[in-house]
């Protein structure tokens, strides 16, 4: 159905032009007062004195999660590497010490000037290794090789930073988590 | 010996003193930009510029006012890059030609009333303008129409299309305003029967304001003034979205500086006339010259106490910055709780200052009249001097409303389009001036008589 919507026609006060131009500056005006009287008020943030607060589910920048005994949990597939539009991940893989595991990485890069940040290797990954919710949005450095973070930075988050009950749970299944283990993996895990 | 009348030194140092007041548009420069950014960034909701930072007692940010500097230290750092394909000559002297402009226009603006005092049993005057012609108002737009050359001289010279474009416009632009705005003056001479502007205020002193009588006229001068500088809504000449920048496209460093600073100079002049002509320019309503000499020392009180009020709502406002800032867990809480400390303290103790200037002014100074010649009282040199700078205070103020204005409407208004600023000014603006001009010469010719 057509919503008819019936314009009404300027009258001559309209026409003028003056009468709505000096409506237009009591509307700023009014902005004006307010933000004078309380600037505290205004919906912003002083950025870098303030800290800014990201949702855990924001797509900040990359982290690689571990199993509980300390390895990476990347198994060196490529997968990542492949789905990247940008090709800033680099992978070099090694042969795993843990015998249900075949590879491990032995260097794990990201180059974040390369990285746009869409988030592919993190729907690409097998292991729910690599995840963005770091929460670190403002990757600013004072080179440019700073801005390719190795396997011992992106493994470098503190868990407490996290919440431990998430349905995906940062803590891979092995160690003493056996019976989750069986049931994702379907594997026994050694004990360490 | 000559004919040319003997002066005592104070005349020659007044006379020459006056030259100080052309640097006047120029010196608001800086507080106009801080006007601009501030007063934008509270209509949009935003804080503004407020980085820049003397490094002492924490960081001195004075509210962003350290940013002018900060520019003004930058553009002239930075390389003056001319295009290979730019005519060198007048691609150089082009900015200058705006700036020059400005120095030139607040020659003929009358900054107070004629000065006058006995030397030696002789009567000495010192007009309140540098030019003090009959043909003041008439020179003036003469002068502040010359800066129309610069913008088109820069177009042509960076002999890019962008720059062409945006010069074109400017001229188009100024050719269509200055009509409407010759003619929209033309009601105020008819009233008060004189071009030049000291006339016009005296007038304008003695019987109403100028927007009392001319309103019509007001409002196309006004519009007329703002396109005629070139601020939004009318900044075509500039359209970003259009034409990247315009006329100063290829300017950078110090020669861009000059367009930027040379537009909030022309602000200001503009500002100024437009009070000298509609509101009064120097007087203040009610009270006439005399009656400012007879009592200089309440006037220069009242200023003083003005200012003083300035400085503690200033105090007010810091302390309720004070106030809040912890509650926004900064990490630089400390040092801005210093910085608005010290500034406390610098602007208590200024207000102090202030407070007891304005005591000593109204109980220490006793103007009274010297000497009387052919029955004309003649107040000391330093009551007409004193006047002088209680009237020169009251023009700024008044011209400041108008630079607020400027600003106000510049973030409250889109940009028109090219064809419809065209038809405001060719078929709008000019035959409301025509009509307003006629008007006003039928109800003259009515009531007064014709002259």
């Amino acid at each position: 159905m057509t919503k008819i919507v019936q314009r009404r026609k300027a009258t001559l006060l309209d026409r003028s032009y003056l009468w709505e131009i000096m409506k237009g500056m009591g509307i700023t005006m009014r902005h004006l007062v307010k933000n004078f009287r309380n600037p505290e008020k205004m919906q912003l943030m002083s950025y870098p004195e303030i800290e800014v607060k990201v949702p855990q589910d924001y797509r900040g920048s990359h982290r690689l999660m571990k199993r509980p005994d300390g390895e990476v949990r990347c198994v060196a597939c490529y997968m990542c590497s492949t789905a990247c539009p940008a090709r800033c991940i680099t992978i070099e893989a090694d042969n795993s010490a843990d015998p249900r595991i075949e590879k491990k990485p032995q260097k794990f890069e990201i180059d974040w000037l390369l990285c746009v940040f869409c988030g592919l290797c993190v729907e690409a990954c097998p292991v729910d290794a690599i995840r963005m919710d770091s929460r670190e949005v403002s990757l600013s450095f004072g080179s440019r090789k700073e801005f390719v973070a190795d396997m011992q930075r992106l493994t470098a988050w503190k868990p407490e930073d996290f919440p431990a009950n998430d349905s995906q749970s940062q803590r891979a299944p092995g160690g003493t988590e056996n019976q989750q283990a069986r049931k994702i993996w379907g594997l026994e895990v050694k004990s360490v | 010996m000559s004919d040319f009348p003997h002066h005592s030194l104070l005349a020659w140092a007044v006379s020459l003193g006056r030259f100080a007041l052309v640097f006047i548009p120029l010196m608001t420069i800086v507080v106009m930009i801080f006007l601009e950014r501030k007063g934008a960034s509270l209509i949009q909701d935003r804080l503004g510029p407020n980085r820049s930072a003397i490094p002492i007692f924490g960081g001195l940010r004075l509210f962003g006012f350290v940013h002018n500097f900060t520019d003004g230290i930058k553009l002239f750092t930075k390389e003056t890059f001319i295009p290979s394909y730019a005519h060198k000559f007048w691609y150089a002297i082009a900015p200058g030609i705006g700036f020059l402009v400005a120095m030139l226009t607040p020659s003929v603006i009358p900054w107070f009333a004629p000065l006058a005092w006995t030397a030696g049993g002789e009567i000495e005057r010192v007009s309140g303008t540098l030019i003090d012609s009959d043909t003041g108002i008439l020179l003036m737009f003469a002068l502040s129409s010359l800066s129309v050359y610069g913008t088109v001289m820069a177009s042509w010279a960076s002999n890019s299309k962008y720059a062409l474009l945006g010069g074109m416009r400017a001229t188009a632009m100024m050719i269509s305003y200055e009509v409407s705005m010759g003619l929209s003056l033309m009601g105020i001479f008819l009233i008060t029967g004189s071009f030049n502007l000291q006339h016009i205020v005296a007038w304008q002193e003695t019987h109403v304001w100028g927007i009392v009588v001319q309103p019509v006229a007001f409002v196309v001068f006004l519009v007329s003034m703002i396109a005629e500088t070139g601020r939004a809504p009318f900044d075509v000449a500039e359209g970003e979205s259009e034409i990247v920048a315009g006329y100063h496209l290829e300017y950078s460093a110090m020669r861009f500086g000059l367009y930027y600073m040379g537009e909030y100079a022309h602000i200001m002049i503009a500002s100024i006339i437009i009070a000298t002509l509609f509101l009064g320019g120097y007087s203040i309503p009610f009270v006439s010259t005399d009656c400012l000499r007879a009592h200089v020392n309440v006037a220069l009180f009242l200023v003083l106490a003005g200012a003083a009020l300035a400085l503690i709502a200033f105090q007010i406002k810091l302390r309720h910055w004070k106030s809040i800032y912890p509650s926004f867990n900064a990490t630089d809480t400390k040092a801005r709780l210093t910085e608005y400390s010290f500034l406390q303290v610098t602007t208590g103790l200024a207000t102090l200052g202030v407070i007891g200037l304005a005591a000593v002014a109204l109980i220490a100074l006793h103007p009274s009249v010297l000497s009387t010649v052919d029955g004309v009282g003649y107040f000391a040199p330093w009551v007409t001097l004193a006047t002088a700078g209680v009237q020169v205070a009251v023009l700024i103020a008044k011209a400041f409303l108008f630079c607020w204005i400027w600003i106000w409407v510049r973030w409250t208004l889109p940009r028109f389009r090219y064809d419809q600023i065209m038809s405001l000014g060719w078929k709008i603006l000019l035959n409301v001036a025509l009509v307003n001009l006629v008007v006003t010469a039928l109800i003259a010719k009515l009531i007064v008589g014709g002259r």
